[in-house]
């Protein structure tokens, strides 16, 4: 029993990590058509800056809040300057240059934070293991998911009850109709860039006190969100939630029995969803 | 009497110059470290390590030094790239460093075609026993050797020995023959193992949650782990949110980077492990060649720079004692070469061109008051002598 209350704990967490991650890059992609590679490297840029916003007081809470909001800005400040050049050429351009923008931030993080792998230091509150159904799980680890599921509800109330939410969802289906309406375009590709990127921030702050910080942390998760997206089809938002609690599930089910091929198990998985459903699980991705 | 003046003069010159060019003409030597991925840190640190090392040195056969370093980025295909723009392009007479197995193993296999010595200072598997007459190790603790050691630190402990131990390692070359040594040896000694077909994890994974869960949930009180250093403390970290290290002890095949042990703080105490030094080593030589080391890089000094400073100097008193930069020269003048540094003499075995030398047995606590700021230390609990790691010569 306790061994079954750890693995759906464990499942939980992975999948909502990746959930956050994929989430972010979903919206980018369905709302600005960008792909961007260098998602994962925000994802830890957000983690660094948690690390450094602690180191100089801030307690966890302060550094969950604000982190974000600096990965939006970088965001903000590589979409203006590098994106929206090569916005109206093929999607390729923005893929090689998001490619490139990967290996300019992971040798920012090594030069601003060095090598070594980073631990963030908790309340002490966080840092205890509460008894739960028999067994003895980290505070922190259920913390994680409260955290991811207010992040998911407050994405979903932005998206489905406010205006400007509301012009951001209708752009990703219509975006002709949208800009017909008067509604400017390009601040809606700002919004979905800024916005997503804040998403990698948020889960880079909550993915540090689990693992490690370090700067090679974007480049699994990037892979792993990928696959998220692919299996709950491309640029749909309810497809990436079911997607990333079923790849959390499955990742921590074969880790745990089939340990050595469990990375396989989780591409087979894909590569099987990717033949036979090729717009995600829900049959919502949209291809080009 | 002019024209002979003139010749004399000339010929004079000549001798003049062409020593000034030798002087001039430093001995290049290749440098393959990871500088860039998950064990950058410690790439840093053998850098670092053979850095001191050529200073120290000065000179080799006359001619300056000059170390041409490379980074592997822990790929063997980019490793073997590069040593062939060492050897083939900067013209290095000899290969230094390589920090993993995979990496070492792939550049031993082409050997032939770089025609020069190569000497790691980090490969632990036991492969490299006698793999190729210009192939050699002077460095860490080979993986039979750490398993020696870690067993008989285990018997040695009461708190140790009486343990169910779960093995888990890291997926390739080093982390399989560290597993299977230790589990060999451990069987033979009476230590109970959980798992004999024992765990294979990515060296990519961040989260050890899935794996802990297994640890817990197979009644194991003791823990086998071989993974590359910087990962020891991410995975004790880990396993302290889980309140594992309350029931369970780990032990470790090979020695964690003391900057990351700094990070991960009390969730790092109580690892042991066998290997060749720790800044805990307390004689004059370890003592001296500590505060050198801190007061150049202010950096922790790591058994990574050590071995890899110690491994450096045989090299080039091998080069020198050689007297020419010839491949087979060379070799045979390493083979059963000796450095007496930081952790004592570090001979280079004319058997299996592997080097033997006395090693520690240590355990992770809190650090008394040191020089370096550190708040953990891997305490040195025994020292082994050379000859019980082995290998025997014969």
């Amino acid at each position: 029993m306790s061994t079954a209350v750890d693995i759906l704990f464990n499942s939980l967490v992975l999948g909502g990590v990746f959930l956050i991650v994929a989430i972010g890059l979903n919206i980018i992609y369905g709302l600005s058509r960008v792909m961007n590679l260098a998602h994962g490297s925000l994802y830890a840029v957000g983690a660094y800056a948690s690390v450094t916003l602690m180191s100089f007081g801030a307690n966890f809470f302060v550094a969950l809040v604000i982190a974000p909001f600096i990965v939006a800005f970088i965001g903000l400040v590589l979409e203006r300057t590098i994106i929206a050049p090569v916005r109206k050429r093929s999607i390729v351009y923005t893929l090689i240059l998001t490619y490139g923008l990967m290996f300019l931030l992971d040798g920012l993080i090594r030069y601003i934070w060095g090598n070594e792998p980073r631990f963030v230091k908790l309340p002490l509150f966080l840092q205890d293991t509460l008894p739960i159904l028999g067994t003895h799980y980290p505070v922190y680890r259920l913390a994680t998911l409260v955290i991811i599921a207010a992040t998911m509800v407050a994405l979903m109330l932005f998206l489905e009850k406010t205006k400007t939410g509301i012009t951001l969802r209708a752009a990703s289906t219509i975006p002709e109709m949208v800009s017909c309406l008067g509604i400017n375009m390009k601040l809606v590709h700002i919004g979905a860039f800024v916005l997503g990127c804040g998403m990698a921030g948020i889960a880079g702050v909550v993915a540090g006190p689990l693992y490690s910080v370090d700067p090679t942390m974007g480049h699994e998760m990037l892979i792993s969100s990928f696959v998220v997206i692919v299996i709950g089809g491309l640029g749909s938002l309810r497809g990436a939630v079911f997607a990333a609690l079923l790849i959390g599930l499955v990742q921590t089910l074969a880790e745990f029995f089939v340990t050595d091929l469990a990375m396989v198990i989780v591409y087979m998985l894909m590569a099987i969803i990717l033949a036979f459903m090729p717009r995600g699980l829900l049959g919502e991705g949209r291809f080009e | 009497m002019k024209r002979v003046l003139l010749i004399v003069v000339i010929v004079a010159m000549a001798f003049v110059f062409s020593a000034n060019a030798s002087a001039a003409n430093p001995v290049k030597i290749g440098v393959l470290v990871p500088l860039t991925g998950i064990v950058a840190q410690g790439g840093l640190e053998m850098k670092y390590g053979i850095e001191m090392a050529a200073k120290e040195k000065g000179t080799i056969l006359g001619r300056p030094i000059e170390l041409v370093v490379e980074d592997t980025q822990i790929k063997p295909d980019v490793a073997v790239s590069k040593a062939e723009k060492l050897v083939f392009k900067d013209n290095c007479v000899s290969l230094i460093g390589v920090f993993s197995s995979g990496v070492g193993l792939a550049i031993a296999k082409n050997i032939d075609r770089l025609k020069v010595p190569f000497l790691t200072t980090h490969v632990m598997t036991t492969a490299f026993y006698g793999i190729h007459k210009w192939v050699f190790r002077s460095g860490q603790l080979a993986n039979d050797q750490t398993a020696v050691g870690n067993i008989k630190g285990i018997l040695a402990r009461p708190d140790l020995k009486d343990r169910t131990y779960y093995v888990i390692v890291h997926d390739y070359a080093w982390g399989h023959d560290a597993g299977k040594r230790f589990i060999e040896l451990a069987k033979q000694s009476g230590i109970k193992i959980y798992n004999e077909n024992f765990d294979k994890a990515p060296t990519s994974t961040k989260d050890w949650s899935s794996y802990i869960s297994k640890i817990k949930a197979s009644g194991a009180d003791g823990i086998y782990i071989a993974f590359i250093t910087n990962v020891i403390p991410v995975f004790a970290k880990q396993a302290s949110d889980f309140g594992l290290q309350k029931t369970s002890k780990i032990v470790s095949a090979a020695a964690p980077g003391p900057v990351e042990l700094e990070e991960g703080g009390e969730a790092c105490y109580g690892i042991f492990g066998a290997s060749d030094w720790s800044w805990d080593v307390n004689t004059p030589v370890s003592d001296a060649w500590e505060k050198k080391f801190w007061e150049t890089y202010k950096t922790i000094p790591s058994d990574a720079a050590v071995h890899s400073y110690v491994g450096a100097m045989n090299l080039f008193n091998g080069i020198e004692k050689a007297g020419s930069t010839n491949p087979d020269k060379i070799a045979d003048a390493l083979r059963g070469i000796s450095f007496d540094g930081p952790y004592g003499t570090v001979r280079i075995s004319a058997f299996d061109n592997c080097m033997r030398n006395d090693a520690v047995l240590t355990e992770t606590m809190a650090a008394p008051p040191n020089q370096f700021g550190a708040k953990v230390v891997m305490k040195v609990l025994h020292t082994f002598k050379a000859e019980e790691l082995g290998p025997p010569e014969k």
